[in-house]
């Protein structure tokens, strides 16, 4: 995942930078740093530094089976991804899809598209379950990776992940990809007997492709104003929130459906405020804190745990 | 075709992925322009024991890669059911699975 390696490099830098503005004055005087900034610790960099590559580089010492795998996945990425990786209503496919690229609607999965393994490994630890992104351990990221292979039929059920067996899994796609080719994409700037600008000739645009008028915020005032109610709460919960609660995706209940809403209230509004804000696992399923975008306040999931609740009475 | 089968209290709960194209057989292929030929389950049996304890009729108009699940009384941690399709070409695949 080279992408997300220069992402990440990118993130360091900046927190290197940030940390800076803090800094005592120690490391000021380090001729090269302007007096800001001092030198990440190894145990930062060991934080940041775990990202895997294609060649194996970055696994850590550990293995995990398809058979603990299971339950993992079952446990903590089913919900979302579904329990074959078919994926619960719009969330991602993990499994399947095999020989579909060249079709009019390619599908784009873990087993049909991405070309190494260890992006699986690398990614599954860095940013999965959505809502607990770096907590699996490194033995549990192994077993869920042989798990997502062997939903993929890349691996047998018997089979056993570890750093040494890694770059024995062989993807289907890893052929697939391979660097631009094409003539234009190696221009090197030019530095004399250049060609002259003004026989250069634009011979189209993008623009008018893309709509922007959505973009144009009209009428919000008029719309608020027409609407009584609750419409802070409706607004937060169409964002971020109805995509589960609409139709019960992933084991949410149905706004809407007033006899779950009653057994839900059971315990009191504020309780049931409070799980939406902190979030949790129950019988049915994973309720993400504040659905999931932390960029929330407290007073908006209230707003809009109110405007569910108001539509299931 | 894979299987999940899971009690859940008193009721086995199943889940079942059929791996079939379900082709319609109303397709054309765009890079030749003909016909792709119809090819779609028919049939979707689970039994638990001898008995049948689901049965479905499938057609044209059902998906591809079929995802079913129903539930069941009547069953024990331990015990197996088994699946079987069948399609309009009269290929049939059974798998079985232990209920967990
Ligand atoms: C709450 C729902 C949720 C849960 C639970 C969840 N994921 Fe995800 N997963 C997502 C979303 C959303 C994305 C897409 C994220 C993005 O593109 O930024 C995703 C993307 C992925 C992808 C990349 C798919 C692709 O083709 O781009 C993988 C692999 C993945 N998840 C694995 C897992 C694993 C393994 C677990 C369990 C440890 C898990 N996920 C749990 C929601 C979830
Ligand atoms: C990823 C899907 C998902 C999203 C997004 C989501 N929820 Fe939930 N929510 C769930 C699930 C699943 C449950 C049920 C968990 C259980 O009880 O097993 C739930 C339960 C709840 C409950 C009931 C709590 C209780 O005590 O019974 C409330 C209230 C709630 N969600 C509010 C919200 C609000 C507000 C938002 C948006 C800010 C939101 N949810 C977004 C999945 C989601």
């Amino acid at each position: 995942m080279y992408n997300s390696v220069k992402k990440y490099l990118k993130v360091l830098v900046l927190a290197t930078a940030a940390q800076g503005l803090f800094a005592t004055a120690a490391y000021a005087q380090d001729p090269g740093h302007y007096g800001l900034g001092r030198i990440a610790t190894e145990e930062e960099v060991a934080g940041w530094d775990i990202d895997v590559r294609p060649d194996g580089l970055g696994l850590p010492d550990g293995s995990g089976s398809v058979s603990v795998g299971e339950g993992l996945y079952e446990a903590q990425c089913a919900s979302c991804h579904g329990l074959f990786g078919e994926g619960e209503g719009r969330w991602p496919v993990l499994a399947g899809g095999e020989g579909t690229l060249t079709d009019d609607r390619p599908q784009k999965t873990v087993g049909s598209y991405w070309p190494y393994a260890s992006t699986l490994w690398d990614y599954t630890r860095r940013a999965m379950p959505f809502t607990a992104p770096q907590s699996l351990s490194v033995d549990e990221t192994y077993a869920i990776t042989a798990y997502v292979l062997y939903l993929n039929e890349l691996v047998e059920e018997d089979f056993v992940l570890t750093k040494e067996n890694f770059l024995t899994v062989k993807m289907p796609n890893a052929e697939g990809f391979f660097e631009d080719d094409r003539p234009d994409v190696k221009n090197t700037a030019c530095m004399k007997d250049c060609k002259d600008p003004a026989s250069i000739k634009v011979i189209s645009t993008i623009a008018g492709v893309s709509p922007t008028e959505h973009l144009e915020e009209k009428g919000a005032e008029e719309s608020e104003a027409a609407e009584p109610g609750n419409v802070h709460g409706k607004a937060i919960y169409k964002q971020s929130c109805a995509v589960c609660h609409d139709h019960g995706v992933a084991g949410a209940p149905k706004t809407g459906d007033n006899e779950i809403w009653a057994d839900r209230l059971v315990p009191g509004m504020e309780a049931v405020v409070e799980r939406a804000i902190s979030g949790y696992t129950g019988e049915d399923g994973v309720m993400p804190p504040k659905g999931g975008n932390m960029s929330l306040s407290d007073e908006d999931v209230t707003a809009a745990v109110h405007y569910m609740v108001e539509q299931s009475q | 075709m894979k299987i999940k089968a899971k009690m859940k209290r008193d009721m086995a709960v199943i889940k079942v992925l059929a791996k079939h194209p379900m082709e319609t057989g109303l397709r054309k292929d765009k890079k030749t322009d003909k016909i792709i030929p119809a090819k779609f389950i028919k049939e979707l049996v689970c039994k638990h024991g001898d008995k049948v304890v689901f049965h479905a009729d499938f057609g044209r108009s059902v998906s591809k890669n079929p995802y079913v699940s129903f539930s069941f009384a009547g069953a024990q941690k331990g015990e197996t059911v088994s699946m079987t399709w069948t399609d309009n070409t009269d290929e049939t695949v059974t798998v079985e699975a232990p209920i967990k």
